[in-house]
């Protein structure tokens, strides 16, 4: 049988309107590389990719989901294992940066209620075809409280930066739980150390 | 080589035979073993299993000119913006009474303007994926040698081809630069996107502009269900297979006839695309589990592996089904699938089969593997003969 070849699992899940560029983030995240002929997803794809965190070999395992309506059913039944959740709209595409709003209701109703959260800001370099300044979208994110990055998985930014962050928050939560492994951080009252922010940004 | 020619000769009797009555039950046991990539003998096949065409030779050219004459109809009526130059007609109403109150910027209900505005939205979801339909093949950015002489003709008029209508026009910009003495520099630029299809001349039209027409038709004539991501992918073969027909008199009407075929087979699957019928029967929860059933039949020992694994059934099998495995394997591999498929009387039977053939197949590996393994090998099926596939499940009774 396989070997345990990781420290942590993390469960992540991305999604966001048809078309915003989902599947593109996950292959630059997995593969690094980028295609723009990706068919659509239908139903619910898969990933995994190991990342090393503060020491820890965290395997992060991300599944995608089609943006349509109709697959709803089926791809909201993942949401309540998820720790982690992107949510992707396209800066050159208004209706998918208005439904950033619908996309947050949809995790309030159906994952679990400490899940982290972010928001991309897809094909930023996209510029000449921009509708969606940076403001909207760090206006929003501050509003619900949640991190907020712009990424282009073409020009390949933010991406592995994106994920590492995702992954670093969650790791945050759950190291509180096992302090004893985490030598380095004095734990003085968990509820605030859920909240506290800043710490290193850098993926291994 | 002779066998194929055997078989090249069996379709022939069926086919082209002199009697008019064609023999359905026995061209459903041909196609069942796959119909040979000669004549147009896949194409009519196809056309007879989906009841496009009735059995009766003698009955065809008038089912042909009638519904080719309907689509020709459907196209005017639901494609052209409102308005348009009616042949012939001197007064100001148009066939859909578009009048003189109704203008692009009208909101009421009964405008057509408003209406052709609101497909939009629907429209840009089937943009998006016909330009995504197939990517491993050329095919459907090639031009068609038949495009749709009413829409590749503009006049001069925006919007015939449905994808201008949701892909802003390119303005160019222009850096203005005065210097000294009255003297005025403009640069244009025009930034042209890679990624975009090409845009094809006057009087042309891409393979997938086409599909894009049949898909949003479908969609005006289906209100109810509208388009939904992944019929992209059913009628593409179907449209692949008209349009490569080696009749040139058949090939000539590939839309029309793909637009009907089309809407024969979504009639018997359309219960997958509808989110209200997931659980009904026909729904697509009930095809999955008709598949896990046979399974656990089959191979209890898999069964228990995988639902240890909490590797639930709609990880993989969702879309094998809905899509009829279009997504799975290369486009030939399909039309050997879809041969099989459509001539099973028990629609979609002997599809399931094939499902389960395909777990089955990949027995030592899942029993071996992690779950994160099996998800990978099942949402990406390693390449195999297909006849394999195919010779398994038809050992599954």
């Amino acid at each position: 049988m396989a070997k345990k070849t990781y420290d942590l699992l993390f469960k992540l899940l991305l999604i966001g309107d048809s078309g915003v560029g989902k599947t593109c983030i996950l292959f630059r995240f997995s593969d690094d590389a980028f295609t723009s002929t990706f068919i659509s997803t239908i139903g619910i794809d898969f990933k995994i990719k190991t990342v090393e965190l503060r020491g820890k070999k965290i395997k992060l395992q991300i599944w995608d989901t089609a943006g349509q309506e109709r697959f709803h059913t089926i791809t909201t039944s993942y949401y309540r294992g998820a720790m982690g959740i992107m949510l992707v709209y396209d800066i050159t595409n208004e209706k998918s940066f208005e439904n950033i709003v619908k996309w947050l209701r949809n995790i309030d109703e159906h994952a679990n209620e400490d899940v982290e959260k972010m928001i991309l800001g897809n094909k930023c370099d996209m510029t000449d075809k921009r509708v969606v300044n940076k403001e909207r979208g760090e206006a929003i994110a501050r509003e619900h409280g949640i991190r907020f990055m712009e990424t282009s998985a073409k020009s390949n930014i933010n991406i592995e930066r994106a994920f590492c962050e995702l992954a670093e928050a969650i790791l945050d939560k759950t190291s509180g739980r096992e302090s004893a492994e985490n030598p380095e951080r004095v734990i003085i009252d968990r509820r605030n150390n859920e909240k506290a922010p800043g710490y290193s940004k850098c993926c291994a | 080589m002779s066998m194929f020619k055997a078989r090249v000769k069996e379709f022939e009797d069926v086919l082209a035979a002199p009697q008019d009555l064609i023999d359905l039950k026995q061209l459903r046991q041909l196609t069942f073993n796959g119909v040979p990539d000669v004549q147009s003998f896949r194409a009519l096949s196809w056309k007879l299993l989906l009841g496009y065409l009735g059995p009766r030779r003698s009955s065809w050219a008038s089912t042909l000119a009638q519904k080719r004459a309907l689509y020709r109809q459907f196209i005017e009526e639901l494609v052209l913006p409102p308005g348009h130059a009616n042949k012939g007609a001197g007064d100001d109403v148009d066939s859909r009474g578009v009048g003189l109150q109704d203008h692009p910027l009208s909101e009421g209900p009964e405008s057509a303007w408003n209406t052709f505005f609101n497909d939009n939205e629907f429209l840009l979801q089937i943009d998006k994926d016909v330009r995504r339909l197939c990517p491993d093949i050329s095919f459907f950015q090639q031009p068609t040698d038949y495009p749709c002489d009413i829409v590749v003709h503009s006049k001069g008029e925006h919007g015939r081809r449905l994808h201008e209508r949701v892909v802003p026009a390119v303005l160019s910009s222009a850096n203005v630069e005065r210097k000294g003495l009255g003297m005025t520099k403009i640069n244009l630029i025009t930034k042209r996107s890679v990624e975009n299809y090409a845009a094809m001349e006057e009087g042309q039209e891409a393979h997938w502009e086409v599909v894009q027409r049949i898909l949003f038709i479908y969609a005006k004539l289906n209100p109810g269900q509208g388009y939904v991501q992944g019929m992209n992918e059913i009628v593409g073969p179907i449209y692949y297979v008209m349009a490569s027909d080696p009749d040139l008199s058949y090939r000539a009407h590939a839309e029309a006839d793909c637009f009907f075929c089309f809407t024969a087979l979504m009639g018997e699957i359309r219960d997958f695309f509808i989110k209200t019928l997931d659980d009904a029967e026909g729904g697509i929860k009930c095809m999955m589990a008709r598949l896990s059933n046979m399974l656990k039949a089959k191979d209890i020992g898999i069964y228990e592996q995988l639902k240890s694994q909490e590797l639930h059934p709609q990880y993989y099998s969702f879309r094998w089904l809905t899509l009829l495995l279009s997504q799975e394997f290369p486009l030939p591999d399909v039309l050997r699938i879809w041969d099989s498929v459509f001539s099973d009387e028990q629609r979609f039977d002997f599809l399931i089969r094939i499902c389960c053939s395909m777990i089955l197949i990949q027995r030592e590996a899942i029993l071996e593997n992690d779950f994160a393994s099996n998800v990978k090998l099942l949402q990406n099926y390693p390449p195999i003969d297909i006849n394999v596939v195919i010779t398994h499940a038809v050992t599954l009774a």
